[in-house]
């Protein structure tokens, strides 16, 4: 009998398709003990949660197929397990807890019978004890008022809530081992940091073994004890948490811990995962320019530096109606009485946790969203006032960048064709042939092959995309560009190369750009002013310096103390 | 190095690999080419002339056997198909462009004109469909022209419901948000971005429909306002209802498997062309 409560031997999961065999997971091997958190860290793709999937036997076969290893639970070989033995032990003994809150839960029944579900599947007790427990669970967890709270139902909760309540029902049946495949991404950093305080507290009291799974190191160093890095399916690290972070060995783990954007010292150009894993031997691999310190300073008051965009009491209501009638009963006030100044190729950064007003405060100023008052003055025009055409002749100046790459790309058009539609509109380049030079110019500058404009979007990864989506907006040559959470759907590694990106573009072309995220690190790197918005009101903004290292509202210290330190706690 | 296909192209690869789908696509181009020819006069021409003696089993000679005026009912099938396949494609052209403009211009301006075109559609959609049928039968002459457009103008308030639902669904979408932000007016957002990207749904209604006008043509022409003075596999099925009282069997036999095959491939080429077009399904499988 072995004397780890979790053993992974040489596993190697394949998947057969009719385009061939994919190899997701390549012979990985390692173990988890009891009271142990190993984390799995690792991009999209590198096979972390087929990984998970397979300790929970829940791989698709066909295609998947387990062509080699064994997975000793208990001593126990999963791989080989019956499907009732599998049964018996999911939701038992092994559980899990998945990325998307939202999707994770039924919408159609209240969270309190969702969690008694388990409980009388396994547990063999009545309705009314299964109740109870998952009441007491639910106050575990720290749902306020459970009593009242199990008979609400999903769309009730916030996605905190419905996260906790998902922790509930996997440590329902106390588990001896909890799996968690990215439990926070979804989450704001401030809700990041209670759950991840609560899975750490819930293992100590149940002495569970606990797989995490992430792409980010960050939340790695505050939770786990060991870590796996997967990197294209193989395992390339393993070793002590505080190891990974002083001397890491891989070049890259190496990369993934210098490519994320810090709070406190940053470089003029993020290193990327890439610096470190194309460099040949693993050398010399520290570009100079990546280590210059950078700090910019910028005065409020530069008069040389001309304001390009104002914003004035700018107000977007949403009516909420009801009755019969449709009677306008009151206002959603996403954006409320905000105002504030850019000046020209700087960045003013918008953080501000889901749902605080700073998407449509975004919008609201390229009037994709028409704001109720207030005005939006562009280089002394105001772009409330003007009408349709002329408010099309000034989109050319004004740009978005989406968040989601998959969504904002026409999945019908070539990238030749995404990327020329603009310049027909604004008459830039006299004919096709010329278009189609300024595209191919386009393709270069965001790092991509000219051989992919006769591709379709769904040919090409996220990043890949979000490249794209950034040369179609400098299509029509803009001088300011509204970033809407446009690296917060990538891996940590491709951000740091989108990042890039977009502070070369702004040095080259001087652009203007407003950086929504929820990412405080994120907006911190990138951004000369920062503005934080809650409830609809910008409640405090200043330069970034100013707001990261001497912030004035609670508000703002408790999202700066959220933040994962991305240090191991005995570093 | 991986091959670059246009997504039509990906679709049509995709619909090859399944083999049921492309008898199916077979089926429906025989029958759409018997058709041609009939209507070109190289086929079936001659379906009213008297072959042999009334009322004949089939046997070699008759493949299908004969009518009561000794008319070769192979021969009437195959005749058939010409005012079925008409039905089909003109009522699709019919309802098509009615459902679609009216749809997509209701989903993708909202407000005002939404909701005149579902109320217009709404009530249009409670009168009884049958009843429509036989006024609009009975108020334009009796046959082909008059079921076809009967056909049509009854049958376009599910797939305007349908596109209404697709264009909400994609109006804000953040491409379509993206071609405002660069300057697209209404008509290119509309036309060139949203209407591409549900318009696999429309082709995939258009076999439905195709298949439901054909059988609908069988019950009007059972109920006497189909085509008049040729055959329709409606109007043999209509008088096999006799014969079978004598024991024949083979009139309506013929219509009804002639009817079976087409009304069964369309099924399940619609099917096949829902798997083949849907780009969420193509996301999953890259």
């Amino acid at each position: 009998m072995s004397k780890h409560l979790l053993e992974v031997k040489n596993l190697t999961v394949e998947f057969h398709t009719g385009e061939g065999i994919t190899r997701a997971v390549d012979n990985v091997s390692f173990t988890i003990d009891e009271g142990e958190t190993v984390g799995l860290v690792g991009e999209s793709g590198s096979g972390k949660s087929v990984t998970s999937l397979a300790i929970m036997d829940l791989i698709p076969k066909p295609p998947g197929k387990i062509t080699q290893g064994e997975i000793l639970f208990q001593g126990k070989d999963i791989v080989t397990a019956t499907d009732s033995e599998m049964r018996g032990l999911r939701g038992n003994d092994i559980s899990m807890i998945f990325q998307e809150p939202m999707t994770a839960l039924n919408p159609l029944f209240k969270v309190g019978s969702q969690i008694c579900e388990s409980i009388i599947l396994h547990q063999k007790v009545g309705k009314k004890e299964a109740w109870n427990k998952a009441l007491e669970l639910m106050h575990q967890v720290g749902i306020p008022n459970p009593k009242n709270r199990a008979h609400s139902y999903p769309h009730e909760l916030s996605g905190g809530q419905k996260q906790r309540i998902c922790i509930a029902m996997a440590i329902a049946c106390s588990p001896k081992l909890l799996i968690c495949d990215e439990p926070t991404t979804a989450l704001d950093v401030t809700i990041q940091k209670q759950v991840l305080e609560l899975i750490a507290n819930l293992q100590k009291v149940h002495k569970m073994g606990v797989l995490f799974i992430t792409h980010d190191l960050g939340v790695i160093g505050d939770i786990a004890d060991d870590v796996l890095v997967l990197y294209k399916s193989k395992l390339v690290e393993h070793d002590n948490v505080k190891k990974i972070f002083t001397n890491a060995t891989h070049p890259y783990t190496k990369g993934l811990l210098s490519c994320r954007p810090g709070i406190k010292h940053n470089p003029r150009r993020l290193l990327t995962v890439s610096d470190y894993v194309d460099a040949e031997g693993n050398e010399k691999i520290v570009p100079a320019k990546a280590l210059e310190p950078f700090e910019k300073s910028f005065d409020f008051n530069d008069k040389e530096n001309p304001v390009l965009l104002e914003i004035k009491n700018l107000k977007t209501y949403y009516p909420i109606k009801a009755g019969f009638f449709r009677k306008t009963i009151a206002h959603v006030k996403a954006v409320d009485d905000v105002s504030f100044d850019i000046r020209r190729g700087t960045t003013y950064g918008l953080v501000g946790e889901s749902g605080c007003g700073k998407t449509t405060l975004g919008r609201s100023i390229l009037r994709l969203v028409e704001p109720t008052e207030g005005q939006v003055i562009y280089n002394g025009v105001d772009v409330t006032d003007l009408n349709s055409t002329d408010l099309r002749n000034l989109r050319s100046k004004m740009q978005i960048i989406f968040q989601d790459p998959y969504s904002s790309l026409n999945p019908r058009m070539t990238i030749s064709q995404i990327l020329t539609e603009p310049m027909e509109i604004h008459n830039i380049g006299s004919n096709k042939k010329e278009r189609l030079e300024l595209a191919k110019a386009l393709v270069n500058r965001v790092d991509l092959e000219q051989n992919h404009l006769a591709r379709y979007p769904h040919q090409f990864s996220g990043g890949q995309r979000q490249r794209i989506a950034i040369a179609r907006a400098l299509a029509v040559n803009p001088e300011f560009i509204i970033c809407d959470e446009s690296v917060s759907a990538l891996d940590v590694s491709v951000q740091a190369q989108v990042l890039n990106l977009l502070q070369d573009l702004q040095e080259e072309r001087n652009l203007t750009y407003i950086f929504i995220s929820h990412d405080l690190s994120v907006v911190n790197y990138i951004s000369d002013y920062v503005g934080v918005m809650f409830q609809g009101k910008l409640v405090e903004y200043g330069t970034a310096k100013e707001v990261y290292t001497n912030p004035r509202m609670a508000y703002t210290k408790n999202l700066l103390e959220a933040i994962p330190k991305g240090i191991p706690k005995t570093v | 190095m991986e091959k670059e296909y246009s997504l039509w192209a990906d679709a049509f690869r995709r619909l090859a690999k399944n083999k049921i789908a492309l008898i199916s696509l077979v089926i429906v181009v025989i029958y759409a080419i018997i058709a041609i020819l009939v209507s070109l006069g190289l086929l079936a021409g001659n379906w009213a002339e008297e072959v042999g003696p009334e009322n004949v089993a089939p046997t070699a000679e008759y493949l299908l056997g004969t009518d009561f005026l000794g008319r070769d009912v192979l021969r009437k099938v195959i005749y058939g198909t010409q005012v079925a396949m008409t039905v089909g494609f003109f009522s699709c052209v019919i309802a098509i462009p009615i459902g679609v403009t009216l749809g997509a211009v209701a989903g993708y301006f909202g407000g005002f004109v939404d909701e005149i075109i579902v109320w217009f559609y709404t009530t249009f959609a409670s009168i009884p469909y049958l009843m429509m049928l036989i006024s609009i039968s009975y108020v334009m002459e009796r046959g082909l022209k008059s079921m076809c457009i009967a056909l049509g103008v009854t049958s376009w308030v599910g797939l305007c419901r349908l596109v209404r639902g697709e264009v909400i669904k994609h109006r804000n979408r953040d491409y379509v948000q993206a071609v405002t932000s660069l300057g697209g007016g209404h008509a290119k957002k509309l036309f060139q971005h949203i209407l591409p990207n549900i318009f696999h749904l429309v082709i995939i209604n258009a076999s439905l429909r195709f298949q439901s006008a054909i059988k609908s043509e069988v019950i009007l022409s059972y109920l006497g306002l189909g085509v008049q003075g040729t055959p329709s596999w409606g109007k043999m099925i209509d008088d096999a209802k006799q014969d079978l009282m004598q024991g024949q069997w083979w009139q309506l036999a013929g219509a009804t498997l002639a009817m079976f095959f087409i009304v069964l491939a369309l099924n399940i080429l619609g099917d096949a062309l829902r798997d083949a077009l849907d780009p969420k399904l193509k996301g999953q499988e890259s």
